[in-house]
């Protein structure tokens, strides 16, 4: 297994890391750069707890060899907050109670960026066929749902 | 040693095959490769420009191998000339698959079901193919298939550039279902694609394909005999799905279903592919 130099942009900072390209993204994020945040759940794209963003879309980064990403961007659940404040996604789940066990939450939070990225007036439909790939055991997905909504209510606002 | 290289077009991806042991491996998106073990050498074509274009040219679309499920699913026009594909790209895994995973490699990991190779063999597809001395083969896509899970092509000598598909004419739909436990990230029990032609209320073309039937996505001839001079109505709807489910020979697998409710679903996908196709096909006319 031989490693390479991989360089690319995280959280909007230009990285460096020395690296097995044919690793995961997940793993390289969580035990190479320390970014914890972002879950392995099934580890073979059927959950979505390891959902980031990659060139603004969605992807599991289970599944992301980590040599595709040199010369792209990713954004993870740590680029949300600013000093410690949770950013609106974050806020309409709190506030709506869409967090239960807190395993998915990363990753329907990255899936909720994705959507209101590129549409700012998801209808209820649109908010469910986003987090589709997103399972949460604790079965809370109406309040998921709601705090999406409200999400993208705040952003008009 | 293994290797991870990134290929900047098709040449340069010919290059690197030539240039690395054999061994060497074509990727694209990777959704299913990457959870096998993968091969020593690795080129990613992922992310070749030439390898995502759409372009229709003299009645015909040129789909790139590299496109992902979601720029398939949204291009206006797949959506109107092909809108088969479209619909089975669309209903691939989940967001973050389709986001990544390609119609090149729905086809090269030839799972038998594969959504959006069911849609490309009902619409008539070609792959054109390219190796390493750069000869191009043209092969209908559901002649690429060589057994349970494996096509003819060989990744470490050969590449998939394109799908080139007659586009849908006036008078002509397509159309494609799925049936599955849930509405996303499921294997599907079955699915179906049409692709019909309506001259004058009789049916002049049919196309009817079906998965999981064997390893490659199936054309079921006999259902396309009994439906060609018969008129578009109900009536012949309902024959098409009894004669679907019956020329099938299905087994029953854990992971989807049994054969008999496999059978059932064969018949019920086809009828509706093909009523949806064949609703297409009248406003297709009235359009124009």
């Amino acid at each position: 297994m031989n490693k390479e130099t991989i360089r690319f942009m995280l959280n909007g900072e230009q990285v460096e890391i020395y690296a097995n390209p044919a690793k995961s993204l997940l793993h390289l994020l969580r035990d190479d750069l320390g970014l914890t945040g972002t879950k392995e759940g099934c580890g073979q794209g059927e959950c979505g707890a390891c959902t980031v963003l990659l060139d603004d879309v969605a992807v599991n980064s289970c599944l992301v060899p980590a040599g595709k990403i040199s010369g792209h961007s990713v954004i993870t659940i740590e680029a949300l907050s600013k000093d410690g404040k949770p950013d609106f996604v974050q806020e309409a789940f709190v506030e709506k109670g869409a967090v239960q066990c807190g395993f998915c939450t990363p990753g329907m939070v990255m899936s909720a960026h994705a959507l209101l990225r590129q549409n700012t007036d998801p209808s209820p439909e649109e908010v469910k066929t986003a987090i589709s790939g997103n399972l949460c055991r604790c079965t809370g997905y109406k309040q998921i749902e709601e705090a999406i909504l409200s999400a993208a209510e705040k952003l008009k606002s | 040693m293994m290797s991870y290289l990134r290929a900047e077009s098709i040449e340069h991806a010919l290059t690197l095959l030539k240039e690395s042991a054999s061994g060497a491996k074509i990727i694209a998106g990777g959704t299913d490769l990457f959870l096998q073990e993968l091969p020593g050498h690795l080129i990613d074509i992922g992310f070749i420009g030439e390898l995502k274009e759409i372009k229709e040219e003299k009645g015909q679309l040129h789909i790139g191998a590299a496109l992902t499920h979601t720029l398939a699913a949204n291009s206006k026009l797949i959506k109107d000339k092909a809108t088969a594909l479209a619909e089975a790209s669309s209903l691939v895994g989940s967001p973050q698959i389709r986001n990544i995973g390609t119609l090149g490699g729905n086809v090269i990991n030839a799972a038998p079901a594969a959504d959006a190779a069911v849609a490309l063999v009902a619409l008539g597809a070609q792959a054109v193919l390219i190796d390493l001395e750069e000869n191009i083969r043209c092969i209908p896509v559901d002649q690429l298939y060589s057994g349970f899970n494996c096509t003819s092509v060989d990744c470490s000598s050969e590449m998939l550039l394109k799908f080139i598909i007659n586009t849908c004419e006036p008078g002509e739909g397509t159309a494609f279902v799925r049936f599955a436990a849930r509405r996303a990230l499921a294997l599907p029990m079955a699915n179906a694609a049409a692709r019909i032609k309506i001259t004058d209320g009789v049916i002049s073309e049919a196309y009817l394909v079906a998965a999981p039937v064997k390893p490659a996505p199936t054309r079921l001839t006999e259902t396309e005999t009994l439906l060609h001079g018969e008129p578009a109505e109900e009536s012949t709807w309902l024959k098409a799905e009894l004669s679907a489910a019956g020329e099938v020979a299905v087994r029953g697998s854990l992971l989807r279903c049994s054969a008999d409710y496999r059978k059932h679903l064969v018949g019920l996908m086809a009828g509706r592919a093909l009523r949806t196709a064949a609703s297409r096909a009248v406003e297709r006319k009235e359009v124009r």
